[in-house]
């Protein structure tokens, strides 16, 4: 059995910020018809790669099969739920919701209107991520010991709605919650929380230059350290691992082995410092739009679900919790807003 | 100048005894008598110090009336007290092999010792010596960081198990990899900081790594510091090198401030490749424990009785300030919660 078609799919695209370009790029190269509805810059993004504009939310339900939505996080659940109530898929850019009884809210919702809802957790679908967890699965590095991860990139708090946690969640939610799924995917389910931020946030903004540093064990008894630094103004995006296991090890930085070295004087790549240049063979962002957009045509189910996203939220939301208390949270017992 | 080497139970005590018997001007005595009894393969005691090129009487009591003027300790880390409050009796300055104690009352106990006999205490974290180390702290100290917030620092190294086994001894080591490993890079830290005194410790620690060795004592950890300055650092102590690795381990360093960050790695500038034994991991850094050794001997030699006492770093402070993060991640690691430190 093939995997379903795409072409020619109408997809609704909700949003038209950074992430909207490579989502854009992503859809086009499958063959997707593409409209955008944005609270702003739809049109120019439109004319930028040759869209339609939908002047409102229930014009674009109407005219596309599915939404893919890659709004600022804040604003994830009301859309998801307007999308829901129009009976349309949804595709949702992480994190699914700023809280883990939002996302609950969300998936159930969702179940209940008989449609489904994606959150595009795409370091999933980063081959060296995949590498390691396929790995990891068929116990080439035996049981996992001490997992590290790390993910930093040029503060985006600098501008724009970052720097808000109620907005953006700060630099956990945001950034971190990449790596708080891939260690629940490679090590296991978490069993307690430990976070520290630097500097801490203070009356609700973030530094502009933070660094959270969080510490999980998961069941099976594997512990994991996972670091996300909004860094100083142009700082490269860097993320990498090494995962110890109790017959090897396993180790990847983003800026290593490229099969890509330049050197040029004049003219050198800038490059964009959120989402960088790459030298894989396709795009993970397409990878994953694939395979949610199959999905959705009656293809396999994903890598990633609803109860992923949730689960991420769920994360970030106990690290936020260790931060301001000081203490471990026991993710048996944890429940998010009411302090132990 | 008269140096006696203080037990051979740590393995750095063959590169101390090396290059202390190359140095001209410097005589060595050796002593190593709970080699015997040891569990280990390899030889000990006299066996060990011919093996080594280096004199040997068989008592401690023959090695302090020789009348050293310093002593290198490098004993099972328990033992660490004993020995050092020896040596300060008989008014000999002190290296000490890292960590100072297993305990903070111990650590407390032999400054004050060191103290009282107006010698030197200085702490074997050879690491800080790296020229890498140097350069970042330099920039570190010009400013050229900004103002420094965060720390990630590992020392993943094999399993020193084969060779001495008393690193897995929870009564003679302290404890594991926690104790054995997360004191470098706490050390490196401190020296950036001027001292910062750790505020919170929280650790995770476990048991998954060497199970087929049938280690007791906990193999892998991750220890995040509050530091009473705001910064934040977290380490891994964990051995997990694997034992087929190409080389020993490493420790690696990576520092962020709000002008940006700095990666160091002081033992991986090596060449690589691959032969018949599987990959090649040919070091070339330099020899860390010699010039470690020539810090503490300058100021051993200008350290004489009656002039002023000249302390070099890393001293007994900063060993007792490190070896308190590693006794609160002891207690964090138990209780599963962070311990705040007075």
């Amino acid at each position: 059995m093939g995997e379903p078609e795409l072409a020619g799919v109408t997809v609704g695209l909700i949003g038209a910020g950074n992430i909207a370009h490579v989502h854009v790029a992503a859809w086009q190269a499958l063959g997707a018809r593409l409209l955008v509805h944005s609270h702003a810059g739809a049109a120019e993004l439109a004319a930028e790669y040759g869209l339609e504009v939908a002047d409102s939310l229930d014009a674009l339900f109407a005219a596309v099969e599915f939404v893919d939505i890659v709004t600022p996080s804040a604003t994830h659940k009301e859309i998801t739920l307007a999308a829901i109530k129009a009976g349309r898929d949804v595709i949702c850019e992480k994190p699914l919701t700023l809280t883990a009884a939002d996302s609950r809210e969300l998936s159930e919702a969702a179940t209940a209107a008989g449609v489904r809802i994606y959150p595009a957790h795409v370091v999933r679908f980063f081959p060296e991520y995949v590498a390691a967890h396929e790995a990891v699965v068929a116990g080439k590095i035996g049981k996992v010991a001490v997992a590290r991860f790390f993910r930093q990139a040029s503060s985006p708090a600098e501008r724009g709605w970052y720097r808000d946690v109620a907005r953006s969640g700060g630099v956990i939610m945001d950034l971190m919650v990449h790596d708080l799924d891939q260690a629940r995917w490679i090590c296991g389910e978490v069993t307690s929380v430990y976070a520290v931020q630097s500097p801490p946030t203070v009356d609700g903004i973030s530094p502009v230059n933070v660094a959270a540093h969080v510490t999980l064990t998961h069941e099976g008894g594997a512990i994991s350290h996972l670091r996300a630094t909004w860094g100083a103004g142009g700082t490269p995006f860097k993320t990498g691992f090494s995962i110890a296991g109790s017959s090897g090890l396993l180790e990847y930085a983003s800026d290593q082995d490229t099969g890509f070295a330049e050197e040029l004087q004049d003219n050198a790549s800038t490059g964009d410092l959120l989402i960088p240049a790459s030298t894989l063979f396709e795009s993970p962002y397409l990878t994953q739009l694939r395979e949610l957009a199959a999905a959705l045509r009656g293809g396999p189910e994903t890598r990633v679900v609803a109860d992923d996203g949730i689960a991420a939220v769920y994360l970030a939301e106990a690290a936020r919790e260790s931060m301001e208390t000081g203490r471990t949270v026991d993710m048996n017992t944890f429940t998010p807003g009411v302090s132990a | 100048m008269k140096v006696a080497i203080a037990s051979f139970a740590h393995t750095h005590a063959g590169s101390y005894a090396d290059l202390l018997s190359g140095m001209p001007d410097i005589e060595v005595l050796s002593s190593d008598p709970d080699g015997a009894a040891a569990p280990d393969a390899g030889p000990r005691g006299a066996e060990l110090a011919s093996k080594f090129g280096v004199p040997y009487v068989d008592s401690y009591d023959e090695l302090f009336a020789w009348g050293p003027d310093a002593v290198v300790v490098t004993s099972e880390n328990a033992l660490h007290r004993g020995l050092v409050e020896r040596a300060a009796a008989v008014g000999a300055h002190v290296l000490c092999e890292k960590p100072l104690a297993t305990e903070v009352a111990d650590g407390e106990a032999m400054i004050a010792a060191c103290e009282a006999a107006g010698v030197i205490l200085m702490v074997a974290y050879p690491v800080r010596f790296a020229p890498s180390y140097g350069r970042l702290r330099a920039m570190v100290e010009a400013g050229r960081l900004g103002d420094v917030f965060a720390v990630v620092g590992t020392n993943n190294g094999k399993i020193p198990y084969d060779q001495r086994q008393w690193f897995t001894d929870a009564a003679l080591a302290g404890g594991g990899a926690l104790v054995d490993h997360t004191v470098h890079c706490a050390d490196l830290i401190d020296g950036l900081t001027g001292g910062a005194e750790a505020v919170r410790v929280y650790a995770a620690a476990n048991r998954v790594l060497h199970q087929d060795k049938g280690v007791s004592v906990e193999t892998g950890g991750l220890v995040t510091i509050t530091y009473d300055n705001g910064l934040l650092a977290t380490i891994d102590c964990s051995w997990s090198m694997p034992d087929n690795g190409p080389t020993w381990g490493g420790v690696t360093l990576q520092v962020t401030g709000t002008n940006g960050s700095v990666e160091i790695a002081p033992f991986l500038q090596h060449v690589g490749g691959t032969n018949a034994d599987g990959e090649v991991f040919l070091p070339v850094g330099g020899n860390l424990d010699a010039l470690m050794l020539t810090e503490f001997l300058t100021a051993a030699r200008a350290s004489v009785p009656g002039s002023e006492l000249v302390v070099p770093q890393p001293d007994g402070f900063v060993g007792l300030r490190t070896l308190r993060i590693v006794d609160a991640a002891r207690r964090s690691a138990l209780s599963g919660q962070p311990v705040d430190l007075p």
